[in-house]
């Protein structure tokens, strides 16, 4: 009995040994591919950062007013925001790397169907910033525009843009990482149908005298509403 | 060469048939079959009754006309040649025309107008407009004889003018140039100028011409282009300057945005031209510096306060991030103010541009978008204007215009102050 007992241990422990004895070296492997990950995502980083500069991608951010809803969230700057994306994307890649050559069962497929979303992951970023720039620029072109030429609720058809881009950019980075991918589009589809639907009803409805002023005056006489101004040049 | 990139062999090839001439008319047109005939028609005059022993040439650029300009032009250069034979065997009038694009752009016209001068070695030209409905021969010959006998480079139109035209010219663009590049110029924004052979070969070299800035309104860089260099400007009164017909001439957004717009991207190309520079110089002119005539107060200036009021108020976050707080601050106080008693005063107008100015260069937002915030407080501007004057006679105008010109000049200090401070 006794002897069945330490050869139970034994055995145990040269499983034990034999286990480590597997899995140090993939833990090591591991270390190195998350090290490694770390100085090749930093280096991209770097160089992203750069390219960056170059393009001077801060004043074209800064100039579509991106840089205020950045700074308004307390982020850093364009720049700052997407190499830290890129060093966080790639070390994460490696970091997932490491943790396959584990060959912990089970784990694999989980951290392949991951992996596979990274690249997506980034992209959505790529939308969603694009769409944050392209919203602040073409309200603010509309808001300048329809103040200068006095349309009534100038506010209202700036935001009604930038509305209209952002839920379309969230929409589209949302179908990229393929999170519920019918409900995002159905959401969409119901969202921007009923902002449609609601300003035609506002516009015809509630606002009917603003609706037959905005129409006589785009479609009426214009020699009506026309004020003089003098020549400026 | 540099232009041999960019010249069609067509037109190359009519310009070496020329030769070399002594004066080049430049005549931009873009749909201009109805009027096109009246500006060749006073070319000619001028060149017949005051350059008798000149070669010159006549230059037709266009901007993608869809109706018969270009036809008509070449046409009644094959008709006058016959009609005129015997009469123009002392000089040669030669007469070009070119498609430069398929649609307008000022500074297209230009570019192809000052490479020509430069190939042909012209020694005065003068760009006019086909638009301008009271061209007449003497306003050609009065910008091509200072340059070509009395050795200017560039020469400016000078008009008469009614009370309230030509505002954004007279409280802003004026000001605000003489001030920043010395020199006292009235119309640095025109449809007529002329210029020497010299400067053109200047501005040819120049890596400009692609510049947005530049599409529309040339005119004034080729001044400043002048005036960097060294080279001499002066000014000469034309006479009274009509009304564009409606509908022709740019509205006050676009006038604004084309005119500075380019105003201050010259100032940002040509900053260490004007930064150490603290005053004012007279330019040669010949005949009355300015002329006004009376008239009335255009019709519902009122509109124009309630767009500057609207405007305040829903640009309120654009012009916070042009406009320092305390002027920002000052301009949303007087757009409360009562609208009989308004007044946009001379020393807040003058912060106000210059801090746009400043803004444009550190580019805190899109710049087009950033002059376009500018309309609105020019309308407060103008409705300020137009209460103040309303009775003025022309003597008075011209006194609070020369007092707004020595505000913009003692100012310049603050502009360079923020100009050159990093945001």
């Amino acid at each position: 009995m006794k002897e069945l007992v330490i050869q139970g241990l034994r055995q145990a422990y040269d499983n034990l040994v034999h286990m480590f004895a597997e899995f140090l070296p993939r833990l090591l492997v591991m270390l190195v591919i998350i090290v490694v990950g770390l100085f090749v995502a930093y280096f991209l980083k770097t160089i992203l950062r750069a390219l960056l500069h170059v393009t001077r991608l801060d004043r074209l951010s800064e100039e579509a007013g991106a840089s205020r809803f950045l700074r308004m969230a307390a982020l850093p700057s364009m720049t700052e925001l997407l190499s830290r994306s890129l060093f966080w994307v790639t070390w994460s890649g490696f970091i997932l790397i490491g943790i396959s050559v584990l060959g912990v069962a089970g784990l694999q497929e989980q951290i392949s169907r991951l992996f596979l979303l990274l690249p997506a992951i980034f992209v959505a970023i790529l939308i969603l910033f694009l769409g944050l720039v392209t919203a602040n620029f073409l309200s603010r072109a509309a808001l300048l525009a329809a103040v200068n030429a006095g349309y009534p609720a100038p506010k209202l058809l700036s935001w009604s843009i930038r509305f209209v881009i952002w839920a379309l950019a969230i929409s589209m980075a949302l179908e990229q990482v393929g999170v519920a991918r019918q409900t995002v589009i159905a959401a969409f589809s119901i969202v921007f149908g009923a902002f449609m639907f609601g300003l035609a009803i506002a516009f015809g409805l509630g606002g009917r005298e603003l609706a037959r002023e905005f129409l006589e005056r785009n479609l009426g006489d214009k020699k009506k509403e026309k004020y003089e101004e003098p020549q400026p040049l | 060469m540099a232009e041999e990139s960019f010249l069609a062999d067509d037109f190359l090839r009519q310009l070496m048939s020329v030769g070399e001439v002594d004066l080049l008319v430049g005549i931009p047109s873009h749909n201009h079959a109805s009027t096109l005939l009246q500006a060749l028609h006073c070319v000619e005059e001028t060149l017949r009754q005051n350059f008798v022993r000149e070669r010159a040439v006549i230059l037709n650029v266009d901007g993608g006309s869809t109706d018969d300009t270009r036809k008509l032009f070449i046409e009644s250069s094959e008709r006058r040649d016959v009609a005129h034979k015997g009469l123009t065997s002392l000089r040669t009038i030669h007469r070009i025309s070119v498609e430069y694009d398929r649609s307008p752009s000022q500074g297209l016209a230009l570019h192809h107008i000052v490479a020509a001068a430069d190939l042909l070695r012209a020694r005065a030209c003068a760009v006019v407009s086909p638009g301008t409905t009271n061209l007449t021969s003497n306003w050609v010959a009065n910008l091509l004889r200072p340059v070509y006998r009395e050795g200017l480079d560039f020469v400016a139109p000078l008009y008469a003018r009614s009370r309230f035209q030509g505002l954004l010219a007279r409280d802003l663009l004026y000001p605000m140039s003489r001030a920043v590049f010395g020199q006292r110029i009235r119309e640095l924004y025109s449809d007529e100028w002329g210029f020497s052979g010299r400067l053109a070969t200047q501005c040819l070299e120049k890596e400009v011409w692609q510049e947005e800035a530049m599409r529309a309104r040339p005119e004034a860089w080729m001044a400043i282009t002048a005036i960097g260099g060294g080279l001499k400007c002066g000014q000469y009164f034309l006479g009274p300057k009509p009304a564009s017909p409606a509908g022709t001439s740019p509205d006050l957004v676009d006038a604004i945005r084309q005119t500075v717009g380019n105003l201050f991207w010259c100032m940002e190309i040509n900053e260490p031209q004007w930064l150490n520079r603290s005053s004012s110089q007279p330019v040669p002119t010949f005949g009355p510096d300015h002329e006004l005539s009376s008239d009335g107060v255009p019709a519902s200036p009122e509109k124009i306060f309630d767009l500057f009021r609207s405007g305040v108020n829903e640009l309120e976050p654009i012009l916070a991030s042009i406009l320092a707080p305390e002027t920002h601050a000052q301009i949303k106080a007087i757009a409360l103010s009562d609208r009989l008693k308004f007044h946009f005063a001379a020393e807040l107008w003058v912060k106000t541009l210059y801090e746009f100015a400043a803004s444009y260069h550190h580019s805190v937002l899109n710049r087009d978008h950033l002059v376009q915030a500018l309309v609105p407080l020019y309308r407060g501007r103008l409705y300020s204007f137009l209460l103040e004057h309303a009775n003025s006679s022309p003597e008075v105008m011209e006194t609070r215009s020369e007092m707004v010109c020595q505000e913009f000049e003692r100012q310049k200090p603050y502009l360079v102050e923020r100009w050159t401070t990093k945001h």
